[in-house]
């Protein structure tokens, strides 16, 4: 009994580990993944998605709608925000960071000035369960079980949708998906929105466990852009999954082996030793490997 | 013309080169010799682009050696084979646009000059460019053609002993192409290799060299100009642009 | 071109060039005022005022270094107070090991510079051979400075010590003894002379506007002189300066180890300055804020970025005395830059006079075949 407490405690460990990856980074996958735009301001989307949840959740809201309504806002601060700023900077990788950086200051500084520093906590639902003498909260499980649904609906969505036929036309090609009648500027501004929206679910999904404050943002930002980097541009949804098995992976180890902090560094040297030896990711290779043995079953 | 019994400057054995699923340079077998003037034509796609960035070192081969002057280069880098005396201009990137003409000539210039001579040598090279005085003139604000120039000028500067030039006179006009056809003719009078990749073939008969044919990443013929231009299987697999 | 500039031009040989905006005798005048009201300032400005401007010149070599690898040669770094941190650090842990035996910190203030080089060369050594992308590399260098950030704050544990420095948590760096809870200042020995440079006082003030002088022309030769060009080369075209036969990745890594130089000078003065140093140097806050002085002063011009660190430090302590919103601020004064002036303030207003000179000229060169003609 004490033996299965052990692993199933390692096990819990590392779904959560992995659902925390794959929330903070969903939204960022479709926008540094898709649009090659890198919006440093991603963790102030999930800020204003945090807010936005305790606040309506205080107001008696429930959670899983207050966390809809999150991710509502977000997404409308994102699409005025690639309106009015991002689209001038996408062919121009450096200068996005930059300008996003800003953003990203003037969000948690602008909501430090109106909210405070003040920090908002909600209670987490389900409650907990115990094996032998450890408890396991039930919220956790749930959080991997909606990040597993979030990447399935990205998916979906990109596969199926006319809007992610035309997104992927775009991403392609702008000017010859213009000329076929997409309309780009649309495209642009819509998937970036969904990419906000995406991250502002998941901010209102941290609410519930996390502290909130003006500075919530940094917390994910990084570790986000990491996961996603790590993933590669080449298939950006199995390279989320690998770079996310990967990640957690090492830092679940770690953490058990030595303590939270190392194991944090752990996983950022992970992801440096991952990019060291496949600079554009796990996917790319992986891409790369289905082209050979295509081939090498084709030829025999 | 120099004799297939001396010792190749370049020679590539068994080159290939896979983008993907897509094979660029299928097991090439080729060979340039010292002071050679050596064109190279071929349908869109047939890897000439892709053989020139392998020689330089730009990209890694898939599988095949590549001998400088007799040495295996396959493993060195970009700059190292640079400065073994390789050099090259590419089809897209070429100058530095957002500098002015000395600037752009002075990087170059500096391999094999002290800072000192170097506006003297940049006077020099725009004179033979037809550039003469547009030394402070922003890169941007010339024409296509003379950024052209420039560019082949920029790989002349460090003295080469070998020259790739790919597409030197992609969009020039009639007179400018003639006039690049001398500057080549020139540069090679004066003992440097030059290997040229063109699709131009008024320029290519004014070249009157030696020249290859690759087809699907393969040497498909090679022979003096006027032979391929006689040749019936070229025509077949070149339809049309001769 | 006016002969008193060309013949000024000649005898500052290196100090103008292609590489930097301000040439002639306009420029150098101009120059030497501002130099020349910065050295008279402790004559009509409070003593708390000069302890403020003491800070401001230590922003100047921040921003200096971060234009020098961004600006030049196209490596843009968001974690430049990674090496401003470890320099501070490493002169606080030398000076407090070291000041009793030796009497002076000259020893420590070599380690505040060449500790973040020696970090620069390992960190960018593995980034630039990897050949990661730019932005990568941009991120990962905040991640660094957040990390080490991170580490720092938790060696609250007295086990924590380097000799008799105590690295003290998120209380900052102290020495480990009860009695003195303040780090040493600059105290520079040669034999028998020592002078020691209070973080308070006016002679402390005159170091750093000499030093930031000396930083400022010092690389105005470098960005002019062959390796300027280099640089230039490596930010326009990489590939292209390759085959010409340059190792554009050492050019990379030696001008990432130069930049690291300067920002540990700064992490050092800043120590001295404050007697003090503590994990949020390593902080976002430290970070942007450099981003955000070179990127509104001007990235591609020396002048510009220092001009941009020092006035908007002056802005920022002027806020900061209204209340919190300084750094909103910022962030907004860099985005509307970006959107409305990409190169920055200062090149653009430079821009704009140079078009004014040229238009003018052009127009006077056009009268006056005119004249000639009745």
């Amino acid at each position: 009994m004490e033996e299965f407490a052990l692993i199933f405690g390692y096990i819990y460990q590392y779904l959560d580990n992995i659902g925390f990856l794959i929330l903070a980074a969903s939204g960022l996958i479709i926008i540094f993944g898709m649009m090659g735009v890198i919006n440093m301001a991603h963790g102030e989307l999930m800020m204003i998605g945090a807010y936005i949840t305790a606040f309506t959740y205080y107001a008696g809201v429930p959670a899983p709608i207050a966390i809809l309504l999150a991710g509502v806002g977000a997404g409308i601060a994102g699409i005025i925000l690639e309106r009015l700023v991002i689209r001038f900077f996408y062919k121009q990788l450096l200068s996005s960071l930059v300008v996003t950086w800003g953003l990203s200051l003037m969000f948690s500084q602008g909501f430090l000035l109106i909210f405070g520093p003040s920090i908002l906590n909600i209670p987490t639902p389900f409650g907990n369960f115990p094996i032998d003498e450890q408890t396991f909260g039930i919220y956790r499980l749930v959080l991997f079980g909606i990040s597993m649904a979030m990447i399935a609906g990205v998916w979906a969505v990109f596969t199926f949708t006319r809007f992610g036929t035309h997104a992927r036309a775009t991403m392609e090609d702008p000017e010859m998906a213009d000329a076929l009648g997409v309309n780009t500027r649309h495209v642009y501004a819509l998937t970036f929105g969904l990419g906000s929206a995406l991250g502002g679910i998941a901010g209102g999904m941290f609410a519930l466990t996390a502290t909130i404050s003006p500075f919530f943002g940094i917390n994910y930002t990084p570790l986000a852009f990491i996961t996603v980097v790590v993933g590669g541009g080449a298939n950006v949804i199995t390279g989320l999954l690998a770079s996310v098995l990967a990640l957690a992976g090492s830092q679940t180890l770690v953490n058990n082996l030595v303590n939270v902090y190392v194991g944090y560094l752990g996983m950022m040297g992970t992801a440096l030793i991952i990019l060291l030896v496949l600079p554009r990711g796990i996917s790319e290779y992986l891409e790369r490997r289905k082209i050979r043995t295509e081939r090498a079953s084709g030829r025999e | 013309m120099p004799g297939e019994t001396d010792t190749p400057i370049i020679e590539v054995r068994d080159l290939v080169k896979n983008f993907g699923g897509v094979r660029a340079v299928a097991g090439l077998d080729m060979s340039i010799y010292p002071g050679e003037l050596h064109c190279i034509i071929g349908p869109n796609g047939a890897g000439k682009s892709t053989l020139f960035k392998l020689v330089m070192g730009i990209q890694r081969p898939s599988a095949g050696t590549i001998f400088y002057q007799g040495r295996n280069v396959t493993r060195l880098k970009p700059f190292e084979r640079a400065r073994l005396g390789l050099a090259i201009k590419f089809q897209a990137m070429e100058v530095y646009q957002e500098l002015t003409v000395f600037q752009n000539l002075f990087i170059p210039l500096r391999r094999h000059h002290r800072p000192k001579q170097i506006p003297e040598q940049a006077a020099h090279l725009l004179e033979q460019l037809h550039l003469a005085g547009t030394e402070e003139k922003l890169v941007s604000n010339l024409s296509h053609g003379q950024q052209q120039w420039l560019a082949i000028g920029m790989s002349m500067a460090v003295r080469p002993e070998v020259l790739l030039l790919d597409e030197p006179t992609a969009g020039m006009s009639p007179e400018e192409v003639s006039e690049t056809a001398r500057i080549v003719k020139d540069l090679n009078a004066g003992g440097t290799t030059i290997v040229v990749i063109e699709h131009d073939m008024a320029f290519i008969r004014n070249l009157d060299s030696r020249t290859s044919v690759l087809h699907y990443g393969k040497l498909f013929a090679q022979a003096s100009f006027g032979e391929i231009e006689q040749n019936e299987d070229v025509h077949r697999i070149y339809l049309g642009t001769m | 071109m006016n002969s008193k500039g060309s013949a000024l031009d000649k005898y500052l040989g290196l100090l103008n060039g292609p590489q930097t905006m301000g040439r002639g005798l306009p420029f150098w005048l101009g120059f030497l005022a501002i130099v020349a009201a910065l050295a008279l300032g402790p004559e009509f400005l409070s003593r708390y005022q000069i302890i403020n401007f003491s800070n401001f010149l230590i922003s100047g070599f921040m921003a200096l270094s971060l234009c020098l690898i961004w600006g030049y040669c196209g490596v843009l770094s968001l974690g430049q107070a990674a090496f401003f941190g470890v320099g501070g650090y490493a002169y606080g842990v030398v000076a407090i090991n070291l000041l009793n035996a030796h009497g002076n910190t000259d020893i420590a203030f070599i380690a505040g510079i060449i500790i973040p080089v020696v970090f620069a060369a390992i960190v960018g050594g593995i980034m630039f051979y990897a050949r990661l992308r730019g932005v990568y590399i941009a991120i990962l260098m905040l991640v660094i400075s957040l990390v080490i950030g991170t580490f720092m704050r938790q060696t609250a544990d007295p086990d924590y010590t380097i000799g008799a420095a105590y690295l003290g948590g998120m209380n900052g760096l102290r020495p480990d003894s009860p009695d003195d809870p303040l780090l040493p200042s600059l105290i520079f020995g040669f034999g028998q002379t020592i002078q020691e440079f209070d973080g308070r006082s006016v002679s402390f003030y005159y170091l750093t506007l000499g030093l930031l002088v000396a930083v400022y022309l010092g690389l105005r030769c470098l960005v002019n002189s062959s390796y300027g060009y280099f640089l230039v080369g490596c930010r326009e075209d990489p590939e292209r300066t390759e085959t010409f036969g340059y190792d554009v990745r050492r050019i990379q890594l030696s001008v990432f180890c130069i930049s690291a130089a300067i920002a540990g000078l700064a992490g050092t003065l800043y120590t001295a300055w404050g007697t003090y140093i503590h994990p949020d140097g390593f902080g976002v806050a430290q970070n942007i804020l450099v981003v955000i002085w070179v990127a509104v002063g001007g990235r591609k011009d020396l002048s510009a970025a220092l001009i941009g660190a020092l006035v908007l430090e002056w802005v920022s302590l002027r806020l900061a005395s209204e209340g919190e919103y300084a750094l909103l601020v910022m962030g907004a004064i860099l985005v509307s830059v970006m959107l409305l002036a990409p190169t920055g303030v200062v090149t653009t207003i430079s821009d704009v006079i140079e078009r004014l000179r040229t238009n003018r000229a052009q127009a006077e060169g056009a009268k006056a075949p005119e004249i000639r003609k009745p």
